[in-house]
C-alpha cells in the first residue's frame, strides 16, 4: 500500500500544480545534463575466447572520485568483457543530494559512489537494502581491515574503497616559499597566523580555498576532530550517546572562531568563495598561494601541472587550529557500491573485480598523481621521503572527527552552507554548532536512534 | 442556453477522470502526508499533526526565508518582465529596420536551457576572471566590479537579473501578440486629435492590453512561486542559505529523505497558490464582465 502511495504521490509531484511538479522534473534531469558524461569506446574487440556482453552499466560518481587513469582501465574491461561503463560524474556540490534523491526515488545507476563509515552507510545510504552484499568476491578478501570495517553491517562487506585512505588532510605548502622567507613550520595558532601574516605582506596570498565546491572549507573543521577530544575529555563518545551536543563545546566554537579571524585577515584571500577545488594544484603551482589543505598526493598533481614546483617542493603540516599537533587519520573514504535495484549487478561486480585486480590497483597507483597507496593488499606504495617525514613528525594519530562521530558525514554540505554563512557574516559559529546539532538530531530522529529518542 | 447545442455531461468525464486520479488523489494524499512523520529512514509512518507545519513556521529555521526570497523573487520579476517586456514589445511593433530580427534577438534567450544559460552567467559572473568584471576593470570601473554570484548580499539579485534577462523575450512576445491585436484605427483616430505618443500608449495601448497584462502575469507569477532550476544551476542555494527558495528546499528535504518536511513545504506553497490564483481569477473575470 505504502508502494502505491509512494508511486501516486510521485505522480503528483510530476503532473499537478500542487506538488512540486517541475521540482522532481528538473531534478532529476538537471545533474544528468550538467555532469560530464564519459563513455568507454567499447569498439575494440579482443580475443579472449569469452563471450562479448552487449550490457552497459552506469557509473554514478562525484566530480573528483573518479580518475583518469579508472576511465582508462574502464576501457580495457570493455575490451576484455564487451561491458561498457558510462561514467556520470555528478559536480561535487551537487553530488549527495543528487545520489540521496535518486536512492529515495529507487531509481540509481548501477554503481554509485559514497563515503563510506560504519554509522552512515546504515542510516544514510541504508547499504543493506540499497547495496548488494560484496563479500563473496574474490578481491573483499585483500581490503584493509580498517577500511572493511567501515564499509560492513553485521559483517558483510558492501563497498568498495576507491581511492588512497592513507593520505590525510593537512596544509600543504610551498617549501621555497617558507624558505625564502625564512618561515618554520607553525605548531599553534598564534604561530600559524603569524605565518600567514609574513606571507601576506610579501604579496602572496597565504591561503588557496575553495567555497564554491561547498565541501572544502568544511576540513578546516571535523579534521581536526582529536584535538577537541583531547581538550575536552570524552567529547567523542558524549556526542554520540547525545550526553552533549556541539553547542556546549567551547573548544569547537573556538575552531569555528579562528577560521573566521583568518578569513577576515584576509588570509584566504579574495575570490575563495569562487574558487574551485580542481584548480587547486594549477594555482598552488602558479606561486599566488602559499598554502592548501590537501592530502600527500598533492605535491605529485603540483608537479604534474608543469611548472617550476616539484613534488618535493610541496611540504605538509596538520592544520593547526585550536594548536592542533595531533595526526588526523581516517579509515573511511569515498567507495564504490553496486545498486540493489541494478539489473546489472552481475556486469557491475565483474567491473569491480577488474578494478581490485593487482596489477590494476598498481596502475591508479602508478598513473593517479595523488594516490601514494591503496587500501588492498599486494600492491606498492610510493611514498616520497617528504611526506614519510611529515607522518614522522606527529607521532600522535586520531580519528578525524566524521569518521568517530555520528551524523556529521550526512551534514557535510549542510556544515559547509552554515560555514559560508559564517564567513560571510551572516551566521555566528554558535549557529553553526546549533544548526549543526539540530540536523544531527532531525536525521537521529528519522534514523529512530535510542540516544535521541529516549 | 439550448440543450442540444451543448455537448452531454459525459463527455467531461474522461478529462475529469484522468484529472482527479493524476492530480487531484494524488495531491490530497500529499497534503496529508504533510501531517506525518513519513522519511526513508523509516517503513512506519506515524500521524504527528501540526509539528512539520510548526517546523516550517518556526524563526530557528530557514524555512520562512526560503518563502521571502521566493515572494521576493515571483514580485520582482514579475514587475520586471512585464514592464520591460511591455517597453520592448511597445518598440518593436514600430515601423523599424531589421523588426524580425530585433524580435528573434529579443526572444533567444526564451528557447535556451535554463542549465545552459546558468553555466553562461556563472562564467560572466565570476569575479576573477568573468567577462562583466574584466570589461568593467578594461573600463576602469574596477569598483564596480562585484562577487555577483559568491556575495550573499548580491548574490539573489544576480540570479533575479539573469531570470528577467531570459524572461523578457517569452512575456515580450505576448505583449507584442496583444499590441497587434489592437485595431489600428484607435491609433489614427487620436492622431487626428493630436495625442502624443505618450497620450496614445496611456489611453489607447495599456488599457486595451489589459487582458494580456493579466495572462502575463499569471504566468510570471505561477513562474516566479515555481522557480527552482536557475537558482539550483546558478548558486545551489548559496552562498549560505542567502539564494535558497521554496522548491531548493523541497529538493533538500526530500535527498535528506525527510519526506513530510517536503510535502509540508510543497503544501504550504500549494495554499498559498490557490489564494493567489483565486484572487488573479477574481480580477481578471471582473475585468471581463466590465467589457
Amino acid at each position: 500500500m505504502k508502494r502505491f502511495l509512494l508511486v501516486v504521490l510521485a505522480a503528483v509531484m510530476l503532473t499537478s500544480s500542487v506538488a512540486c511538479a517541475k521540482t522532481t522534473t528538473t531534478t532529476t534531469k538537471t545533474p544528468a545534463t550538467d555532469a560530464t558524461t564519459v563513455k568507454t569506446s567499447g569498439t575494440a574487440a579482443a580475443t579472449t575466447g569469452k563471450t562479448k556482453q552487449d550490457i552497459t552499466i552506469t557509473y554514478m560518481v562525484s566530480q573528483d572520485w573518479v580518475q583518469d587513469a579508472e576511465i582508462a582501465l574502464g576501457a580495457k574491461f570493455t575490451e576484455e568483457t564487451g561491458i561498457k561503463v558510462d561514467y556520470q560524474v555528478i559536480p561535487a556540490d551537487q553530488y549527495v543530494n543528487l545520489l540521496n534523491t535518486k536512492l529515495n526515488a529507487g531509481e540509481c545507476a548501477d554503481i554509485f559512489g559514497s563515503q563510506g563509515g560504519q554509522f552512515d552507510i546504515v542510516s544514510q545510504l541504508n547499504v543493506v537494502k540499497n547495496a548488494v552484499d560484496l563479500s563473496g568476491e574474490s578481491w573483499s578478501s585483500t581490503v584493509d581491515p580498517l577500511a572493511a570495517a567501515e564499509l560492513s553491517v553485521d559483517g558483510k562487506l558492501y563497498g568498495q574503497p576507491l581511492g588512497d585512505l592513507s593520505s590525510v588532510w593537512a596544509v600543504a605548502y610551498n617549501t621555497k616559499i617558507f624558505a625564502a622567507n625564512n618561515i618554520q613550520i607553525p605548531k599553534t595558532f598564534d604561530e600559524f597566523m603569524a605565518v600567514c601574516k609574513t606571507i601576506k605582506a610579501t604579496g602572496i596570498t597565504p591561503i588557496y580555498e575553495c567555497v564554491s565546491d561547498g565541501w572544502h572549507q568544511v576540513l578546516w573543521f571535523p579534521e581536526i576532530g582529536p584535538a577537541y577530544d583531547a581538550a575536552e575529555s570524552g567529547l567523542v563518545s558524549n556526542l554520540n550517546s547525545n550526553k552533549t551536543k556541539f553547542a556546549d563545546s567551547a573548544i569547537m566554537k573556538k575552531s569555528l572562531d579562528q577560521i573566521k579571524e583568518m578569513v577576515d585577515n584576509g588570509y584566504w584571500g579574495e575570490d575563495y568563495m569562487a574558487n574551485a577545488y580542481a584548480d587547486g594544484a594549477k594555482n598552488f603551482a602558479s606561486g599566488k598561494y602559499a598554502m592548501f589543505v590537501a592530502n600527500q598526493g598533492f605535491g605529485a598533481e603540483v608537479e604534474a601541472i608543469g611548472g617550476d614546483l616539484k613534488a618535493s617542493d610541496v611540504g605538509y603540516f596538520v592544520i593547526p587550529l585550536v594548536d592542533n599537533q595531533i595526526l588526523n587519520v581516517n579509515p573511511v573514504g569515498p567507495s564504490r557500491f553496486i545498486y540493489s535495484g541494478s539489473k546489472n549487478i552481475d556486469a557491475a561486480k565483474q567491473y569491480l573485480a577488474y578494478i581490485a585486480r593487482p596489477e590494476n590497483l598498481q596502475y591508479l597507483i602508478d598513473n593517479v598523481p595523488k594516490y601514494n597507496t591503496l587500501p588492498y593488499s599486494g600492491i606498492k606504495d610510493k611514498y616520497s621521503d617528504i611526506i614519510k617525514e611529515f607522518y614522522a613528525r606527529y607521532p600522535v594519530h586520531g580519528t578525524v572527527l566524521q569518521s568517530a562521530v555520528k551524523y556529521v558525514t550526512p551534514q557535510w554540505a549542510e556544515i559547509g552552507k552554515e560555514m559560508s554563512a559564517m564567513i560571510l557574516g551572516d551566521e555566528t559559529s554558535a549557529d553553526v554548532l546549533k544548526n549543526t546539532d539540530k540536523n544531527r538530531a532531525d536525521q537521529a530522529a528519522a534514523a529512530k536512534d535510542p540516544a535521541w529518542n529516549s | 442556453m439550448n440543450e442540444k447545442k451543448s455537448y452531454p455531461m459525459y463527455f467531461v468525464f474522461g478529462a475529469l477522470i484522468l484529472y482527479v486520479v493524476l492530480s487531484v488523489i494524488p495531491g490530497v494524499i500529499g497534503v496529508g502526508y504533510s501531517f506525518t512523520d513519513w522519511s526513508s529512514y523509516s517503513d512506519k509512518i506515524n500521524f504527528v499533526g501540526l509539528k512539520n507545519f510548526a517546523t516550517i513556521f518556526s524563526p530557528d529555521e530557514n524555512y520562512l526565508r526560503y518563502l521571502g526570497n521566493t515572494m521576493v523573487f515571483t514580485v520582482l520579476t514579475t514587475i520586471c518582465k512585464s514592464v520591460i517586456g511591455l517597453a520592448l514589445a511597445v518598440l518593436l511593433t514600430k515601423k523599424i529596420k531589421g523588426l524580425n530580427f530585433h524580435r528573434a534577438i529579443m526572444y533567444m534567450p526564451a528557447v535556451l536551457s535554463t542549465l545552459i544559460v546558468a553555466m553562461i552567467f556563472k562564467n560572466i559572473l565570476n569575479p576573477q576572471s568573468g567577462l562583466l568584471n574584466e570589461f568593467l576593470r578594461s573600463v576602469g570601473l574596477g569598483s564596480l566590479a562585484l562577487k555577483w554570484l559568491t556575495d550573499s548580499k548580491i548574490a539573489f539579485w544576480s540570479v533575479m537579473a539573469v531570470d528577467i534577462w531570459k524572461g523578457i523575450g517569452y512575456i515580450m512576445t505576448i505583449f507584442i501578440a496583444g499590441i497587434m491585436s489592437i485595431s489600428p484605427v484607435y491609433y489614427e483616430a487620436a492622431e487626428i486629435d493630436g495625442a502624443s505618443s505618450w497620450q496614445r500608449f496611456k489611453s489607447i495601448t495599456l488599457p486595451l492590453l489589459m487582458p494580456t497584462v493579466a495572462v502575463t502575469t499569471v504566468l510570471n507569477v505561477l513562474y516566479g512561486l515555481k522557480v527552482f532550476d536557475i537558482v539550483y544551476a546558478l548558486t545551489n542555494g548559496g552562498p549560505g542559505y542567502s539564494t535558497e527558495v521554496l522548491y531548493t528546499g523541497v529538493y533538500k528535504e526530500f535527498s535528506k529523505g525527510r519526506y513530510a518536511v517536503g510535502t509540508t513545504l510543497s503544501t504550504v506553497m500549494f495554499i498559498f497558490m490557490i489564494i493567489v490564483g483565486f484572487f488573479m481569477i477574481r480580477i481578471m473575470t471582473k475585468e471581463e464582465v466590465e467589457e
